[in-house]
């Protein structure tokens, strides 16, 4: 082949890989979360079940009715997970323990550094300064990577909707009220205050000061305050956490640090691989060829 | 067609019918027969019978996924979002189309001209292994429609998706062109395939470029979960090469496996040069697998012993695993070693059956089977997910069938009168109509036999 | 001019100033019934006996912590409030505020971050953990949500009570 040709080739083949490659390994150094940033800090010692965060996320965003009411309390015999009509469950635990059971109210996190923010294709998720993780239904494809990514298994998706299934979970309410600066139709409703809302880094000087002040009633851990790098919504309990249904087996740092390594890989073989393999061929490179290189009697045969 | 040829069909391996004339496109594409011929021979056949049934139940059940939903046709579960069609239809059908930029770089950029019989094949197994890896994808995807959102409406590009899914357009559109030369020589447009030759490097440098990333890739999508897949089938820091290693030998031995059911059950297709080169070629193939499956066994011992995992050996997903690693790649490695050494073409085309089993094996057992293997309860897909997957793949069957029926895969086109590449059993039928005599067909079994 | 009649009509005076003026008599009287839940919506506002309270418990602080009646018998409270005097204030929402999370109460409470009591509850939480605190460990008086306050009609609808008796919703989500 011509070196012209080759030359052409090669810019082509170029241009070609070059298409949009916009892939940049994520910076590193860890996120605490925005200044500002809002956070719920949920005291499981006080929550008695009564499910009325349930009840009031439904009201607030608009959700179906649920298969049962919320006053029924048969639902705590098998533990649920949020899904695309029920953003926020509570579960129980510790059933016949001789202080009473634990009650655990799960949803989205809102993570410092997002799985689901990390894993989204098209950009659907944003982390906004208020702490909120927020997701754009109008851009969704519909992968579920980000079900998949998350930690905690918090997005649902609308597998029975036909023309828009999206994926729905926990907003913080952001659209109707945190914008505005008022807290989580969850944290207004619960009766027995297990929801408090504020700053996060207020929230952390708060809850190492209740296992301070009395360290009895609590485990001496905050939940969130450095898992998966850090949460939004950070947990007290009176237990291990393991018993209570949380997974201690995550690490600290944000699921995207491991991810890095491969995305940091992209633009070396980008970078690496046209001359590696261009030079390859030109080191073999035979005489008896014709112009296109093809067909004559190849003296290579095998064995 | 068997029967055909021997009473006389004269096969369609050039654009000039036996009279001179040119061949036209409706008679290309019915493989010389008359419309009525064609027919029969596809009525007699029995494979296509069990094509019909499969196509009766489940085509509408996979015309219904779109009209029903994704509730209706999967699982539609929360925890494991993501079911067959991803698990087997993309992370399996994807490293066994690797065979691409494999042989495309063999060929054109190592200078491997000797494999060049096999190239067309090996291309067209790679192109259609993907077309349909996103005809899987459209079928999985909530919103299908919104497939094309990550290049022009909305980017993520800290995704290991949003990688994949512009790499696989981008390979999708090269190897298009790389294939498209064969398609230009049957169409009859031969500045097409000149143009698509001046870049063929350029095009086989991006194959091999972009082929390494996205195979590494869908191995780095698991990055994103790494408590739910089990430890023994992941790796933090080596997940994306076990990926992008397995799917070596995965493309190579699907070659293998398509030219063996080719070879036997389209004989008539494959010309001389096809057929005398097929049992050297799969040796060379098949060097090249057991170099990929030794080198993927180290590297997957590797990583267990960089994380300390050899207590999880010990366990019901330890035996899985070791079932797994043996059955699909060790003895496979062995049956292909030991084949080629003593040149037994049978055991070394099993060998490469069982690699393929061992590659969908493994990214089967990524995707769903060990993933969430902390949850109590492992997710069996709904009868309807599985018989879509089996009508996707029977169409995929079809397609792959109906263009080796037709383009200068198998065989080379003759352009001119040159009457050399065309086995001398299969020329005799014009002469043999005259003398109405049973002429032998080229057969696959008679080729086996190696001097 | 005899100093004495001087002193004896400013005497008089004080007294009679003081006896005007009492030092330490309480301001309002002590109700015998507080309506509570005055704005709720999913629950019907409903009346606290106060004087039944009174009769059986006696002590003030044991409700009103902090506020009147024997103050701080909690040790803990006592490194600070062990020479604390009652307030003027003593009803519940003086300290409590009833929308603790709102935009004016958080910024309040950022102005003021040497303040001890930040983590105070708001008053819905304080009233629950008080009064179902007290009845639980007593094992007398109303636990359940609406042995106090019945729910009202927008109430049944927020907590979709016509669904009870449906199936569970634990069936099938996986």
């Amino acid at each position: 082949m011509k070196r012209r040709n080759f030359l052409k080739a090669c810019l082509i083949g170029g241009a070609t890989i070059t298409l949009g490659k916009t892939n940049k390994g994520w910076a590193s150094g860890s996120f605490e979360g925005y200044p500002d940033a809002m956070g719920v800090l949920v005291d499981t010692t006080r929550c008695i079940g009564c499910r009325s965060c349930e009840a009031a996320c439904n009201k607030e965003q608009g959700l179906p009715e649920p298969d049962t009411s919320f006053d029924d309390k048969s639902v705590f015999e098998e533990p649920r997970r949020p899904t695309a009509k029920a953003y926020t469950v509570v579960n129980e635990y510790e059933k016949k323990a001789p202080g009473g059971p634990v009650y655990r109210k799960m949803q989205c996190n809102h993570c410092n550094e997002p799985a689901c923010l990390t894993s989204c294709f098209v950009n659907a998720y944003t982390k906004t300064k208020e702490g909120a993780v927020i997701y754009n239904s109008k851009v969704c494809v519909g992968c579920r990577n980000c079900m998949i990514a998350c930690p905690f298994n918090v997005p649902g998706y609308d597998y029975e909707s036909v023309t828009n299934p999206i994926v729905k979970k926990c907003i913080l309410c952001y659209d109707t009220r945190l914008k505005v600066g008022r807290p989580p139709a969850c944290v207004d409703i619960c009766p027995q205050e297990a929801l408090t809302f504020g700053h996060r880094a207020d929230l952390i000087k708060m809850a190492h000061e209740r296992i301070r002040a009395t360290p009895d009633r609590y485990y001496d851990h905050v939940y969130g305050e450095k898992e998966v790098g850090g949460t939004s919504w950070l947990y007290l309990a009176r237990t291990d956490f393991e018993k209570v249904g949380f997974d201690t087996t995550l690490n600290n740092e944000p699921i995207i640090s491991n991810v890095k390594e491969f995305l940091g890989m992209v633009p070396m073989v980008l970078s690496i691989w046209p001359a590696l393999f261009s030079g390859i061929h030109l080191l073999s490179k035979k005489e008896q060829h014709d112009e296109e290189g093809h067909d004559t009697e190849s003296t290579q045969e095998d064995r | 067609m068997k029967k055909m040829i021997q009473h006389g069909l004269a096969i369609v391996d050039s654009p000039y019918l036996e009279s001179g004339k040119k061949r036209s496109i409706m008679d290309k594409l019915l493989l010389g027969l008359t419309p009525s011929q064609y027919l029969l021979q596809a009525f007699r056949n029995p494979f296509n019978w069990i094509l019909a049934v499969i196509f009766a139940i489940g085509i509408p059940i996979l015309i219904g996924r779109f009209f029903f939903g994704l509730a209706w046709a999967t699982s539609g579960s929360n925890d494991y979002p993501w079911g067959l069609f991803l698990g087997f239809g993309l992370f399996a059908m994807v490293p066994l189309s690797s065979s691409g930029f494999q042989l495309g770089t063999a060929c054109e950029i190592f200078g491997r001209h000797d494999l060049e019989p096999i190239e067309r094949l090996a291309l067209l197994n790679g192109l259609l292994g993907y077309f349909f890896a996103v005809i899987y994808l459209l079928a999985d995807l909530g919103q299908p429609w919104r497939l094309p959102y990550p290049m022009v409406v909305s980017f993520g590009p800290a995704a290991v998706l949003f990688l994949v899914a512009w790499h696989v357009s981008t390979y999708l559109s090269v190897q298009i062109l790389e294939v498209s030369t064969a398609f230009f020589e049957w169409i009859g447009f031969p500045a097409g395939k000149r143009g698509v030759r001046r870049i063929t490097l350029g095009l086989t440098v991006s194959g091999i470029i972009l082929s390494t990333l996205h195979q590494g890739a869908l191995g780095a999508l698991f990055t994103y979960a790494p408590g739910k897949v089990h430890p023994l089938w992941y790796s933090s820091s080596f997940q994306w090469l076990h990926f992008f290693v397995s799917s070596l030998p995965g493309g190579l031995c699907m070659v293998i496996a398509v030219s063996t059911i080719a070879a036997k059950t389209m004989t008539w297709r494959g010309d001389r040069r096809f057929h005398e080169n097929l049992d050297r070629i799969t040796v060379s193939l098949a060097k090249g697998a057991c170099m990929g499956l030794a080198t993927y066994i180290t590297i997957k011992l590797i990583a267990i012993a960089h994380d300390n995992k050899w207590s999880y050996i010990d366990s019901g997903w330890g035996q899985w695993f070791m079932l797994e690693i043996i059955l699909g790649f060790m003895l496979p490695l062995a049956l292909m070693t030991y084949g080629v050494h003593t040149r037994k073409m049978t055991v070394v085309r099993l060998g490469a059956f069982m690699t393929v089993f061992g590659v969908v094996l493994n990214r089967v057992n990524t995707a769903i089977i060990t993933f969430n293997w902390k949850l109590p309860h492992r997710e069996i897909p709904p009868w309807r997910e599985v018989l879509i997957s089996i009508t996707i793949f029977a169409i995929y069957i079809v397609v792959y069938r109906f263009i080796l029926y037709r383009l200068p895969i198998l065989y080379k086109w003759r352009m001119q009168e040159e009457a050399v590449t065309v086995p001398a059993a299969v020329r005799a039928p014009a002469a043999a109509r005259r003398e109405s005599s049973q002429v032998p067909v080229a057969s696959y079994s008679k080729m086996t036999d190696i001097e | 001019m005899p100093s004495y009649k001087h002193l004896i009509f400013g005497a008089l005076i004080l007294g009679a100033i003081s006896v005007s003026y009492p030092a330490a008599a309480p301001c309002a009287p002590v109700p015998d019934s507080v309506t509570l839940n005055q704005s709720g919506k999913q629950f019907k506002p409903f009346s606290f006996n106060h004087a039944k309270h009174i009769q059986l418990i006696r002590e003030c602080s044991d409700c009103h912590h902090h506020t009147t009646g024997t103050l701080v018998l909690d040790p803990n409270c006592a490194r600070c409030h062990q020479n604390s005097s009652a307030t003027a204030v003593v009803s519940c929402k003086g300290c409590h505020s009833a929308t603790p999370f709102s935009p004016e109460t958080i910024a309040a409470k950022a102005a003021q971050k040497q303040s001890y009591h930040l983590d105070m509850m708001g008053l819905k939480g304080a009233m629950h953990h008080n009064c179902i605190g007290c009845h639980s460990k007593r094992g007398a008086g109303p636990v359940g949500c609406q042995d106090c306050h019945p729910r009202s009609k927008q109430g049944d609808a927020f907590y979709s009570a016509a669904r009870k008796g449906a199936k569970p919703a634990h069936a099938k989500e996986h």
